[in-house]
């Protein structure tokens, strides 16, 4: 059992090329999220917020600084170790959903399995299971086109749910919905962080999920600023 | 369409954590990508599947040509053959004497006998059609001769033994021919199963005969090469250095028989440019694939799967490709081959050749995609959240 914040960022700093010069997006970026806890970040279009997710969640290594996962640094892990880290403790849910077209729902989800090296029966088990428990039993077979946005959308909250990570890292997830959806798919993602204890990220532009964030900082001029108390509506 | 399951792990776990070994089934995605969008591999398949189907009648009609054109060698008792030096397996080179037979004749753990080979038009005393022969020439008590009842046939001077095939084309027993350009007046005594030389069927007669043919009144004791059966402990190169001859086992004398080098290397031009149309084909398929996923590949990286496991999906999903395109490739090849040897095409389709074929296309389809492969690998998980800047 991890004591302490599940993910930690210490001194991240990063830059981005922008024409000829290269504009510094993190600027020695302090995070520390804890089990259980949904931090929602906000800021303008272009001010790091992705890349601040991509580094969080082992997918580009930052300049400067440390990431901690679990406890683990991954800082000086090789490639094989971080993709390894990113496999058994992270998950990421995206702007659009981001399924694959070729699967079913429960085959996105089975698809996480497989990449674990699960055995197919016990994945196919755990994949209806959660489908079930997200409402999307009855959706279990259906391809992505044949889903709705806010389906496709609690698919991929449930994919990410069936890597059972640490670190819930969610990249504009309501961005595409109505509010109706975007509100929805809000509570989801507050309820499962609480449940299942996961340290949650949450970037976006819109104001749904912050009505569920634990902490709401807005990222700026490369530094983070908390942005409001905690607003842990309805929790 | 599936691949069967094994047990493995399906992504290698760094030792820092703990390995998991389940039973597996070894491509997942590419699978599922295959069996619901179809109709993007028919194309590609197509194509292998026309590739293979070319390749496979090509394979056959390169080994029935090196079967027509060596046949009547083929079925000669013979381990090697010993011909003039420099002569390069070439009958028509190659003129021998008594000296060099005696050599072998002498030497232990060797049987020797004279062979006279050339090709002649013999025209019918009669009516009928002119023929068209590989004259082999062989002595009376020869190991050539398979029994007694050939060693009779052949006694007679003047007698001809042709191969079965030229039944069809009208001769019988009892034909009369006389060879052009020598005057040689020839009976058909019988026929046999012969085979061809240089695709000119074969005709049998005796040494003598065929010296009266090649050299009129003057044969000197000539022929054109020596027919060696050989046992364990046999010094062949001592016994060349004494009779002043070269010596070639059989399949090597294959090269002498006129057209095979240049059929053979004609046939593989024409084969290996089909494998590296092959490879070109799947290569550029699979990297235009390979681009259009190029965002699935970087979230299934972002899912934690490694390099391997995505490599193995892909090159699982074009193994399936190549290997069923090949395998209709083959049997509609299988089904071409049928007809064509039914219309007495020179057509021969061997297990060695089945295995060549496949393995070519599946060899092509892997160095083809080698090019999406290395892509694959370059692919950035971060492309999955677009910061791939």
């Amino acid at each position: 059992m991890t004591t302490g914040p599940v993910l930690e960022l210490m001194g991240v700093t990063h830059a981005v090329a922008d024409g000829p010069r290269q504009r510094v997006i993190l600027d020695g970026i302090d995070l520390a999220v804890n089990a259980g806890e949904l931090v929602a970040v906000t800021g303008r279009s272009g001010s790091g917020k992705s890349t601040l997710l991509a580094i969080a969640g082992l997918l580009r290594r930052p300049d400067a600084g440390t990431v901690r996962i679990a406890g683990t640094d991954a800082s000086m892990l090789s490639s094989r170790a971080r993709t390894a880290l990113r496999r058994d403790h992270l998950a990421f849910v995206y702007q659009s959903a981001n399924l694959f077209p070729a699967l079913t729902a429960a085959e996105q989800l089975e698809l996480v399995g497989h990449i674990r090296g699960e055995r197919r029966a016990s994945a196919r088990e755990r994949a209806r299971g959660l489908l079930g428990e997200l409402g999307l039993a009855e959706r279990a077979d259906q391809l992505p086109n044949q889903l709705s946005g806010g389906e496709r959308q609690r698919v991929a909250v449930a994919r990410a749910l069936m890597a059972d990570p640490k670190v819930l890292l969610a990249d504009e997830p309501t961005s595409s919905l109505d509010p109706e959806l975007a509100a929805e798919v809000s509570e989801l993602l507050a309820t499962q962080t609480r449940a299942r204890g996961l340290a949650t990220v949450l970037v976006t532009h819109g104001d749904a999920p912050l009505a569920w964030a634990d902490r709401r900082l807005d990222l700026g001029d490369g530094a983070l600023h908390v942005a409001g108390p905690r607003t842990a509506a309805g929790v | 369409m599936s691949l069967s399951c094994r047990h493995g792990v399906a992504n290698p776990t760094p030792a820092h954590l703990p390995v998991t070994r389940k039973a597996i089934c070894p491509v997942f995605l590419a699978i599922r990508d295959l069996r619901r969008g179809i109709r993007r591999f028919l194309l590609v398949g197509l194509v292998v599947t026309l590739i293979a189907t070319l390749s496979t009648v090509l394979a056959a009609l390169a080994d029935g040509l090196v079967r027509d054109g060596t046949s009547g060698l083929r079925a000669l008792p013979v381990t090697d053959l010993a011909f003039q030096p420099h002569a390069r397996s070439v009958f028509s080179r190659s003129t021998l004497d008594d000296r060099a037979l005696e050599a072998w004749d002498k030497a232990p753990h060797v049987t020797a006998s004279p062979l006279g080979m050339s090709f002649v038009n013999a025209e019918p005393l009669g009516s009928g059609p002119s023929l068209d022969l590989a004259m082999f020439g062989i002595a009376d008590e020869s190991f050539l001769l398979p029994n007694a009842r050939a060693r009779a046939s052949m006694a007679e001077p003047g007698t001809l033994v042709l191969a079965d095939e030229l039944r069809a084309e009208g001769a019988k027993v009892g034909d009369r021919y006389r060879v052009t350009g020598a005057d040689v007046d020839l009976r058909v005594v019988g026929f046999t199963f012969a085979g061809s030389y240089g695709h000119v069927p074969i005709a049998y007669t005796s040494l003598d005969t065929w010296r009266s043919i090649a050299y009129g009144s003057d044969p000197r004791g000539r022929f054109s090469a020596i027919a060696i059966k050989t046992e364990s402990g046999a010094d062949l190169a001592a016994v060349n250095r004494a009779a002043g001859t070269e010596t070639v086992t059989k399949s090597q004398a294959y090269d002498g028989s006129p057209g095979y080098s240049a059929e053979t290397a004609t046939m593989t031009l024409i084969r290996s440019f089909l494998v590296v149309i092959a490879a070109l084909v799947v290569g550029a398929f699979f990297t235009v694939l390979t681009i259009q996923r190029t965002k699935q590949i970087g979230l299934l990286k972002a899912m934690g799967a490694s390099n391997a496991y995505v490599l193995r999906d892909g090159v699982g999903q074009m193994g399936v490709v190549v290997v069923a395109g090949t395998l209709v490739g083959l049997l509609l090849g299988t089904g071409l081959v049928e007809v064509m040897a039914s219309g007495q095409a020179p057509v021969e389709l061997t297990t060695s050749a089945i295995v060549v074929t496949v393995a070519s296309m599946v060899g092509a389809g892997l160095v083809g995609s080698l090019v999406a492969f290395r892509r694959i690998t370059n692919v950035e998980p971060a492309i999955a959240l677009g910061t791939e800047h």
